[in-house]
């Protein structure tokens, strides 16, 4: 098995314990054998004042500093049901449609760039929700309506058949510029939405488009 | 204001009305519970008797919980002839109605509901075997550790704590442990035996003593404290409470900790003693919302 990327680089973790910890005193970090967990009460603070707390429990990724946490609420306060963004076997909070993370956790951010975007951003949502209110930012409807919801934004149509052709696109290792356009229009990619095509590959990784798929 | 009001005030902020939503709660769910229990073993007829930060008077709002123990006679075999057998006839009779979680002695109750699942009731149930027929120690079966087998008293754990002197302290301990994450790798129970072991001696000591003294302590003396169960000193071994990884918890945090309140003072601890009504909370939250720069969507997956 591959070591994991805060045995490889116990300095990354220092630093990323430190940038924490500086800004949340009081999450710190458990090894339990070679899981990493961050866990302990999240303020959610406005203007210096302390509008609520969840206790949370953040399971860091193991190969890349960089891929998405895993992340729980473990004061038995929010009920593990999907309405609440929750897989209901696992109790993983699902902040964001995975494709989405160029926007919202781009590769390369830390982990206290998830805690105060993201993150942050869900719990904010659900102690307005307990109050009566809307999620702030919205929310996407479960599983496939979610993902047909997301590419229906960032395409500009709502046809299913044009998304999964798409996504289809997105979803390969490689692709070739001669293949026909996913926007239907008969020509060939590099005749049509190359560009396009080519930017949405930078934003979203194959990998992340392939699991879409099967919802599709 | 001094440090013992702040703290004062925390503890006050922790309480929960005897008509609060949350007892009123606890207390539907615990004759729920009792009525399940006592229907599926008639023929056995437990004893229920109600343990946990309830009955100790160590309830903190952001972890409290109510033991509903359920013993069965020293000759009765209707539940099962072994403890692993009562207590896992025990889960089985209540499935049905509750999501169970294991605990080492315990039956952690969740909602099943589908509307609410896996809202947790704040109950554990705790199976158990009386030791004779003076009713008073009890056999509970136990999934770690060396020994499966635990003697227990609940009456003695209950006064332990009652009358430990340093109930102010427990409660602000165990408000520390779920604030720094230090649940689950520490027990309450764990805890509040170290609270009242290592405080004997200070109990007329201010709060803020009270507890720089006991994190003082976890910081530089973790690896040597020790804890034993008032209910069978000699018998059960409690090492497993205090395991490496639980000292090396303890000792971490309790270095911060004690970093915290030398730097910034007891407020950057436990945060703001003050509790804000539904509507400003409201508006400020969504005030909070709007200045966010990059929001997200929460979706769900069930894959």
């Amino acid at each position: 098995m591959m070591a994991t990327w805060y045995d490889r680089d116990p300095t990354l973790l220092d630093g990323q314990k430190q940038e924490v910890q500086s800004e949340y005193p009081t999450l710190h970090f458990y090894r339990e054998r070679d899981r990493l967990f961050v866990r302990g009460s999240l303020p959610l603070v406005h203007d210096d004042r302390v509008l609520d707390r969840f206790s949370i429990e953040i399971e860091l990724p193991r190969n890349r500093p960089d891929d998405i946490p895993i992340i729980r609420e473990t004061g038995g306060r929010i009920p593990r049901v999907t309405d609440n963004h929750i897989n209901v076997a696992h109790g993983d909070i699902c902040l964001f449609v995975p494709e989405e993370r160029w926007r919202v956790f781009p590769t390369g951010s830390s982990l206290l760039d998830f805690l105060k975007g993201p993150v942050r951003n869900y719990f904010l949502g659900y102690s307005l929700k307990q109050l009566g209110e809307p999620w702030p930012f919205g929310e996407r409807p479960h599983g496939k309506d979610g993902i047909i919801q997301y590419y229906s934004e960032l395409l500009g149509t709502s046809d299913e058949k044009i998304i999964r052709r798409y996504v289809q696109c997105l979803s390969k290792k490689s692709f070739k510029r001669h293949w026909p356009c996913p926007c239907g229009s008969g020509k060939k990619i590099r005749n049509c939405h190359g560009s396009q095509i080519q930017e949405l590959r930078e934003k979203i990784p194959w990998a992340y488009a392939m699991k879409s798929l099967r919802y599709l | 204001m001094s440090d013992n009001k702040y703290l004062e005030d925390i503890l006050k902020s922790q309480n929960l009305a005897d008509d609060s939503e949350q007892l009123e709660a606890l207390r539907g769910h615990r004759a729920d519970v009792e009525a399940v229990l006592l229907k599926h073993f008639e023929e056995s007829s437990p004893t229920i008797r109600y343990g946990g930060s309830v009955a100790k008077g160590t309830l903190i709002v952001e972890s409290y919980d109510l033991d509903v123990i359920c013993y069965f006679k020293q000759d009765d075999t209707g539940t099962g002839e072994t403890l692993k057998d009562i207590y896992y006839n025990t889960k089985a009779a209540l499935e049905n109605d509750y999501l169970i979680e294991e605990k080492p002695s315990a039956l952690r109750l969740k909602s099943r509901n589908v509307s609410e699942w896996g809202t947790d009731f704040h109950i554990d149930v705790v199976p158990g075997r009386y030791t004779d027929d003076t009713k008073t120690d009890t056999f509970l079966y136990q999934s770690s550790g060396e020994k499966c087998r635990l003697k227990t008293n609940l009456d003695v754990h209950i006064a332990h704590v009652k009358d430990s002197g340093v109930i102010d302290a427990i409660r602000l301990m165990k408000l520390w442990r779920v604030r720094y994450g230090l649940a689950p790798t520490v027990k309450n129970f764990a805890l509040e035996l170290l609270t009242i072991e290592v405080l004997k001696d200070k109990k007329d000591s201010s709060l803020t003593d009270q507890l720089k003294h006991l994190l003082t302590e976890l910081r530089d003396n973790s690896d040597s404290i020790s804890i034993e169960d008032p209910a069978n000193p000699e018998g059960n071994d409690l090492s497993e409470l205090l395991n490496d990884g639980v000292r090396q918890a303890f000792a971490s945090v309790a270095s911060s900790t004690l970093g915290l309140i030398e730097n910034s003072g007891w407020e950057q601890v436990f945060g703001s003693a003050e509790t804000e009504d539904t509507g400003s909370k409201s508006t400020a939250l969504r005030q909070a919302a709007a200045a966010v720069v990059t929001p997200s969507k929460p979706w769900a997956t069930d894959l």
